[in-house]
């Protein structure tokens, strides 16, 4: 026994719970991570196998009218007018590779790879060639029945209406992929090394936009515009750019969930087809399609059918389900669902079964459970910090006179004189902007709120002129001062003790809740911590130790509250404690020429904390049991948990009451702790005896 | 005589509340010498020792410590007090340590040694006061004697100039009180200069260099021990009367 070493380290070691615990330890993280579930269902591909009958690689694809057509090499072209099912070869009087098209206002245009172009300027109009302005053009998009405009290698830029071709003279040199018009006016082309270029006068003039930082090196090889607050583009490495403010002003990386909030799909990327202001179609050389219903965010990679493995070169969509993509060696699929991965087998789940409702809920809840255990942990470790210090400055002995005393009157004075000279300064300055706020009578007292820093200076002015008057006053008596019946000394007041005092009172006299939101929301206080670290440390990233911690400022928000709040009452528990040691100890300490603090620290800490454990684990509990507050801020921890379990499945009695035994384990788990780390730290004759 | 360790000249205190508990107290404690300071419940005895390392402020009065004044508010406390020892009626013992730790504190924390060099010096004092098998005791599992000896090898280890008893044996059954005395007669033969307030008058006139009676908050009788033998005053000898009834 006497032996034994006592010390924080051992008190969680595995080994040395004894069976009983370990036991209940095993059960309970057994009960939580509920195993899953295995049922026959099965996802399957959305794209179907067209029959092009041709084996050439088929380069674009367009809509004319109601017939489908696609372009490809050797002057190959195509048309079904069965929405793709069918496809029968058209004469084109070209053998040159068709590289690229487009259909708008009824017409038809197909680039070749010299650099002609073949309109079709009407629905039944025939194919007429327009000629060319040049070799090294790579994409065409129609401004109207009669004008196209084509982009292509070294920023060349040609457009061509009223039957003339005419090149336009821009500063941009980078080699142009891909150009999109919204209307006649409004367009958008991108290139090599991050370029984007934009016009709104129909390709006359272009401008520069500034590409996200992150791309600016980056081959943007497909861009599409949906509306004037929606466009995208891609790279040819798979990053998603999009941006949501008119005229393109300016551009973002989308942080794609579903890559693990990564910045690229880790794809290489040929074509994206813009169908919705939210739908994306993807297409890939590496036989790769993909579709994302979010502007990006998540992006289904979708299941190729079988036998098919090619280069997917562009889209040719009827609506935003029904379409078709082509590809090398003759490959056309089609799809009615947006390529969207078919999921064969799956039920609309009965969450009238306990069986399907707890396979739905068990993990939202473990989710949950994590956020409530983080948020606790890092509350508790905070609040006690906060107590502590709360509690040793609310015992702190020093006083006014302490400060005072035995210093030189002539210091003491100036000083006084300083500081009064300082509060009435700062005093009148508050005060000024008081009248300011429009405020009558009574509703004064909300002047913190309506002009913080002036309420700040007004109360600081306050506190420095009275200390600074005092200091001038000092005549070495420290004596009281009597005012009618009421005596009171300012030199025993205890600067510190106030301090903590203002603090304790104020979090103990106002509700938690309301606490939670005025952090949050009010000071969004886990906004400014984020920004701050940021702008030391950079990005955060979406991943990584900073991430975990500081990625969510609800989370933020949410520990600080509870830990300051908590802080407000545990600093009464603990400064109760530390009453609860001898003076005796201190004089001991002191005697042995140790300091205030290092007898504070050495002597009386230690064991006012042994003391204090039982009620400071009540204390505990009660933040694990504030911590469902949290819920008001957004924060996702098992009770908002709870009502989110709710909206899916209306079943509330099951899920509050998984909530509930979820936070008894939790509570349940850290009193067996705190009963450990009590016994473990248990010293004879220290505190009151029982237990084991 | 041997040179003065500690002077005290006019110590008054004046409490708060407005008791005078010391009046006027003056004496010397020359090196090597240990005086008992003896008087009834109230005297002020206490008051005495606790100004002399400062545990309360004097209201008056000079206290000199190695020929330099010590009750000023620049002087530093702390390092006046590592000079002085004080054990305590109530051991004052540190609970959460053991008891080699309770004596290295000390010399941990005030004279910066490191951890081996400490426990050297605190095997070497807890030998003296005869506590060597009990240093990995927590102080809750001993008795009140050793309990005693441990807080008088607390202030030994420190080297002090000089150690100030108060009431050591008080606290103790009477069973336990020889081994403490035992241990300070033990000091007071090695030549440690030492303060001791006591009611144990046989061990003050068996131990002491000197007897210092106070009465009132005031020093009523001063002499060699024998003083208790023959004592002038009226007071002093109803005192040591009184004393002896009690035994
Ligand atoms: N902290 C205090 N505040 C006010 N008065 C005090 C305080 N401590 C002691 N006194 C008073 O001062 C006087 C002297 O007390 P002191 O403790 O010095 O006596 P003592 O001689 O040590 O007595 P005892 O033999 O009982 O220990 C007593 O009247 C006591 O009531
Ligand atoms: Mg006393």
């Amino acid at each position: 026994m006497n032996s034994r070493r006592v010390g924080v380290e051992r008190i969680f070691s595995w080994s040395a719970l004894d069976e009983k615990t370990r036991v209940g330890i095993i059960v309970s993280v057994f009960l939580l991570v509920a195993i899953s579930p295995a049922v026959g269902q099965s996802i399957e591909t959305g794209w179907d196998i067209a029959e092009s009958g041709v084996d050439s690689n088929l380069n674009a694809a367009a809509v004319h009218g109601n017939e489908t057509w696609v372009f490809g090499d050797g002057g190959v072209m195509l048309s079904s007018s069965d929405e793709g099912m069918t496809w029968s070869a058209m004469n084109s009087d070209t053998t040159a590779d068709l590289i690229s098209a487009d259909s708008a206002y009824d017409s038809m245009a197909v680039l070749d790879s010299t650099g002609s172009v073949l309109m079709k300027q009407g629905l039944d109009a025939d194919w007429t060639n327009i000629g060319s302005p040049g070799e090294g053009m790579v994409d065409l998009v129609l401004i109207g029945q009669n004008s196209l405009i084509l982009v292509g290698v070294d920023g060349a830029i040609w457009r061509y209406s009223a039957s003339n071709w005419q090149e336009i003279e821009t500063q941009f040199t980078e080699n142009l992929n891909d150009i999109s018009f919204l209307d006649e006016n409004n367009g958008i082309a991108c290139g090599e090394n991050g370029t984007l270029l934009f016009t709104t006068n129909g390709g006359i003039s272009w401008n520069y936009r500034e590409a996200p930082t992150g791309s600016s090196d980056s081959n943007l090889i497909s861009v599409g515009y949906y509306n004037p607050y929606r466009l995208y583009a891609a790279s040819s490495d798979g990053q998603i750019l999009s941006s949501t403010t008119t005229s393109a002003q300016n551009w973002n990386l989308v942080e794609i969930e579903s890559e693990g909030y990564n910045t690229s799909l880790d794809e290489n990327l040929k074509s994206i087809e813009v169908v919705s202001a939210s739908i994306i179609l993807f297409a890939g050389p590496d036989n790769y399609l993909g579709v994302s219903l979010d502007g990006g965010n998540i992006v289904e990679h979708n299941i190729i059918p079988d036998g098919i493995n090619t280069s997917f070169n562009d889209h040719a969509m009827i609506d935003y389900q029904k379409g078709i993509v082509v590809g090398n060696q003759g490959v056309i699929l089609l799809t009615d669902s947006s390529g969207k991965n078919d999921l064969v087998g799956f039920e609309i789940p009965d969450y009238g079964n306990f069986g399907e409702f707890s396979e739905y809920a068990d993990d939202m809840m473990l989710d949950g459970f994590k956020a409530t255990v983080k948020i606790v942990g890092f509350g508790i470790l905070f609040g006690f910090l906060i107590g502590v210090i709360l509690a040793m400055f609310k015992t702190a002995p020093t006083n006014l006179k302490g400060l005072v005393e035995g210093r030189p009157n002539g210091i003491v004075r100036t000083l006084g004189g300083g500081l009064a000279a300082v509060g009435l300064y700062l005093f009148w300055e508050g005060v000024s902007g008081f009248s300011e706020l429009g405020l009558d009578g009574i509703e004064y007292i909300f002047t913190p709120v309506g002009d913080p820093r002036g309420f700040a200076m007004f109360g600081l002015g306050i506190a420095l002129t009275l200390l600074g008057l005092l200091f001038l006053s000092n005549n070495g008596k420290f004596s009281k001062i009597e005012i009618g019946r009421v005596t009171l000394n300012p030199w025993k007041i205890r600067p510190l003790n106030s301090i903590a005092t203002l603090y304790t009172d104020f979090f103990r006299n106002t509700p938690l809740i309301v606490q939670f939101m005025f952090i949050h929301f009010g000071l969004s206080l886990g906004m400014e911590i984020q920004d701050a670290y940021e702008s030391v440390f950079g990005d955060m990233g979406v991943d990584g130790f900073d991430y975990w911690l500081l990625g969510e400022s609800a989370f933020i928000s949410a520990i600080f509250t509870l830990g300051l709040n908590s802080g407000a009452y545990q600093c009464e528990t603990i400064r109760g404690a530390i009453a609860a040691i001898p003076s005796g100890q201190m004089e001991a300490g002191r005697s042995i020429g140790l300091t205030y603090m290092g007898t504070m620290k050495l002597v009386i800490m230690p064991q006012a904390i042994r003391i204090c454990i039982p009620p400071i684990g009540n204390e505990m509990v009660n933040l694990v049991l504030n911590s469902s507050l949290a819920m008001v801020i957004g924060y996702a921890e098992l009770s908002r948990q709870g009502r989110l379990i709710i909206a899916v499945t209306f079943q509330i009695f099951w899920a509050w009451g998984m909530v509930m035994i979820s936070y008894f384990v939790v509570t349940w788990t850290l009193a067996l702790l705190l009963r450990r780390l009590e016994e473990k730290t248990k010293i004879p004759g220290l505190g009151i005896s029982g237990g084991a | 005589m041997s040179e003065v360790v500690l002077s005290i000249r006019d110590l008054e205190k004046t409490y708060p509340g407005g008791v005078q508990a010391v009046r006027g107290v003056s004496f010397d404690v020359h090196q090597g010498e240990s005086v008992a300071i003896i008087g009834s419940s109230g005297s002020g005895k206490s008051t005495v020792l606790r100004c002399i390392n400062r545990l309360i402020e004097p209201t008056g009065g000079v206290i000199e410590l190695g020929g330099t004044q010590i009750n000023t508010p620049r002087a530093n406390v702390n390092e006046i007090r590592s000079r002085i020892g004080m054990v305590f009626q109530s051991f004052e013992l540190f609970a959460h340590l053991k008891v080699l730790e309770n004596v290295t504190l000390g010399l941990r924390h005030v004279r910066g040694m490191s951890k081996s060099e400490a426990d050297k010096v605190a095997m070497e004092v807890l030998e003296r006061v005869d506590l060597l098998e009990r240093v990995d005791a927590y102080p809750g599992n001993l008795s009140g004697g050793q309990k005693q000896r441990v807080a008088i090898a607390r202030a030994l280890a420190m080297k002090p100039e000089v150690i100030l008893f108060d009431e050591p044996t008080s606290a103790l059954d009477p069973e336990l009180i020889g081994s403490v005395l035992k241990t300070i007669r033990g000091l007071a033969d090695e030549g440690l200069t030492m303060i001791i307030v006591t009611h144990e008058i046989n061990f003050a006139r068996d131990v002491a260099d000197r007897i210092v009676y106070l009465d009132k908050g005031l020093v009523a009788e001063e002499g060699p021990s024998s003083i208790i033998n023959n004592p002038k005053t009226e007071r002093m000898q109803r005192f040591l009367a009184s004393m002896n009834e009690e035994h």
